[in-house]
């Protein structure tokens, strides 16, 4: 349904996406993760014709954006990060606008009511949208997306600045319109990932850095590599007997749960399976396993990660640890200029 | 274009600009026609209009520029453009509204020339050639106006670079008449001076004179205005 194909822009010396490719079947609800900054809204803009690559293009059901635009946008339905609303008219003269601008021709009544009804603006139709409250003003931008019923939706942090009930609510909208539609919405906020979507981009400085199921994501990075494990045994005794064990890279004490026995957080080096060597080692020194569970990393974790990676993948020179340090503060001074933005 | 025109045109009605516009205009010019037409027993409407020459230069700024710069700031323009309607249409509907709102003043103003039917008798080729003459001119002012407004999000840079534009092209004008008056110019500067001075051709529509090149000067003037915005827009997608 949407393809998209070594996508570059650069504004000025900086680039803002760089080579982005990816391809979404019809009906798939995909998520675009990522840091501010990362390019998540300029793909999204260029693949709503708003804005022109410098390179690469991008085709909805088959119809390239650059080449034919007016039939291409026809297709999609898009909600910008800010909702392009007129304040000053009110809801039922804004949509009725957006109607008659996508010249869509099935019975506006009926159409635009039962988008009312999906998106819950019944009871504010006939207030300005000025004065609305931004939740209803977010639920306004995404009923002008659905204006025309188009089979592609592209949401840009569609439940920003919404409480949680509406972020249910929204969400739940979301997936009802997932059933018959493609969709791709950006995101910073984790959770709603693994609540709405099917399939997770995930973007850092302009490049993918990964593309799949949010659940496969969690235990791609991190399910074999750390472990939680219950011993029974002296404290001192497991820990030198794990740390001398080939293959773990770190073994840490959690503390005392269960009389007679010790909590381990246990990470391996990279591509090492440890479970059955740890055990055969444990077994011989006759400390039992009580327990042992993979340690889900949260999706928090994983886009840190990710986005981590990404950073020293780009710069190699630098050590991890030290690369880690200026993105974890990049990140904390993007959330802080947001917080300022609102 | 229909759904951007409506909902433009709508828009001055709306918001306090289309009163105010209509206001201040109707205003200034009314006042003007009393001193002039009804205290001074005149029935020539020439001086009033190009009084309301004068006014115009600076009435206009207001009702251009919140017509790109508006849906800038607002983002609005996202909507617009990732519609599926051309580029051009969006800059005609625009275009179109703002237009549409001079035209409504026109129509106010034609109590004029009804006063003085009444009391008097018109100079019909006067009152005519005056009101092509001063839709002509104000179709080429919003032109600029659209343009200028199409090249930033603030209203008030918008407002005042079409003001700017406005009063440079009218002193140029006046330099040149000067420059002529004492022979300093070349004939041939003199002429192309001539050839596109707006004003110039307005005297000649305002006396009467109905040729066709002026009229295809003042759509050429509105053409090209209007084209630069198109490409001016389509410029900001790859920018």
């Amino acid at each position: 349904m949407i393809e998209v194909s070594s996508l570059t822009k650069s504004y000025g010396k900086s680039r803002g996406i760089d080579g982005i490719s990816f391809s979404i079947p019809e009906g798939q609800i995909v998520g675009f993760l990522g840091p501010n900054g990362a390019g998540k809204t300029t793909t999204m803009n260029i693949i709503t014709g708003y804005l022109s690559a410098d390179a690469g293009d991008v085709k909805i059901a088959g119809v390239d954006v650059l080449e034919n635009p007016i039939e291409a946008k026809r297709h999609i339905g898009y909600l910008p990060e800010q909702p392009p609303l007129y304040h000053a008219m009110t809801v039922e003269e804004y949509l009725d606008f957006a109607y008659e601008l996508k010249g869509v021709k099935s019975g506006q009544q009926e159409h635009i009511g039962s988008i009312c009804q999906m998106t819950g603006l019944s009871d504010v139709y006939r207030r300005v949208i000025g004065h609305l409250s931004k939740g209803y003003k977010q639920r306004v931008g995404l009923a002008q997306a659905l204006i025309g019923d188009p089979d592609v939706l592209i949401l840009d942090e569609p439940t920003v600045g919404l409480d949680p009930r509406q972020i249910v609510e929204i969400r739940n909208v979301i997936k009802e319109m997932g059933k018959s539609r493609t969709i791709i919405l950006s995101t910073h906020i984790l959770p709603e990932v693994s609540a709405v979507c099917e399939r997770v981009l995930v973007i850092s400085n302009g490049v993918i850095v990964a593309d799949d199921k949010p659940e496969n994501l969690a235990g791609a990075i991190s399910g074999e590599r750390t472990l939680l494990a219950r011993i029974a045994g002296p404290r001192d005794g497991i820990q030198s007997l794990l740390r001398g064990q080939d293959g773990i890279q770190s073994a840490n004490h959690l503390g005392e749960m269960e009389t007679g026995s010790h909590d381990f957080v246990i990470e391996s080096k990279p591509n090492i399976d440890i479970r059955k060597p740890m055990f055969a080692a444990l077994a011989k020194a006759g400390y039992p396993i009580l327990m042992l569970r993979p340690q889900d990393a949260s999706l928090e974790d994983i886009f840190l990660k990710l986005t981590d990676e990404a950073v020293a993948h780009e710069k190699p020179k630098k050590s991890k640890k030290t690369s880690a340090r200026p993105q974890q503060k990049e990140l904390d001074e993007l959330f802080m200029d947001e917080e300022e933005d609102e | 274009m229909l759904a951007v025109f409506k909902r433009d045109f709508k828009a001055y009605f709306t918001s306090a600009i289309g009163y105010i516009y209509l206001g201040a205009y109707i205003l200034v010019l009314n006042l003007l026609f009393y001193l002039n037409n009804a205290l001074g027993a005149s029935p020539s409407l020439s001086g009033v209009f190009s009084f309301m020459l004068m006014v115009m230069m600076f009435v206009t700024p207001i009702l251009t520029m919140r017509v790109f710069s508006e849906d800038f700031k607002q983002k609005t323009d996202q909507l617009l453009f990732t519609s599926p309607v051309k580029l051009s249409g969006i800059v005609m509907g625009k275009y179109l509204s703002s237009f549409a709102v001079f035209v409504c003043l026109l129509l106010l103003t034609l109590l004029w020339p009804f006063a003085i039917s009444v009391f008097g008798e018109n100079n019909t080729a006067e009152v005519v050639g005056n009101y092509i003459g001063i839709l002509c001119i104000g179709a080429a002012y919003i032109a600029m106006g659209v343009f200028i407004s199409s090249l930033t999000e603030n209203q008030v840079v918008a407002a005042v670079g079409s003001l700017g534009l406005f009063v440079a092209l009218y002193i140029l004008e006046v330099v040149a008449l000067i420059f002529y008056q004492s022979g300093a110019l070349p004939m041939l500067v003199m002429r192309s001076l001539r050839f596109i001075s707006i004003y110039g051709r307005y005297n000649d529509i305002s006396r009467g004179v109905l040729a066709l090149d002026d009229i295809v000067y003042f759509l050429s003037v509105c053409a090209i205005f209007l084209f630069l915005t198109v490409r001016g827009l389509e410029k900001r997608r790859w920018a």
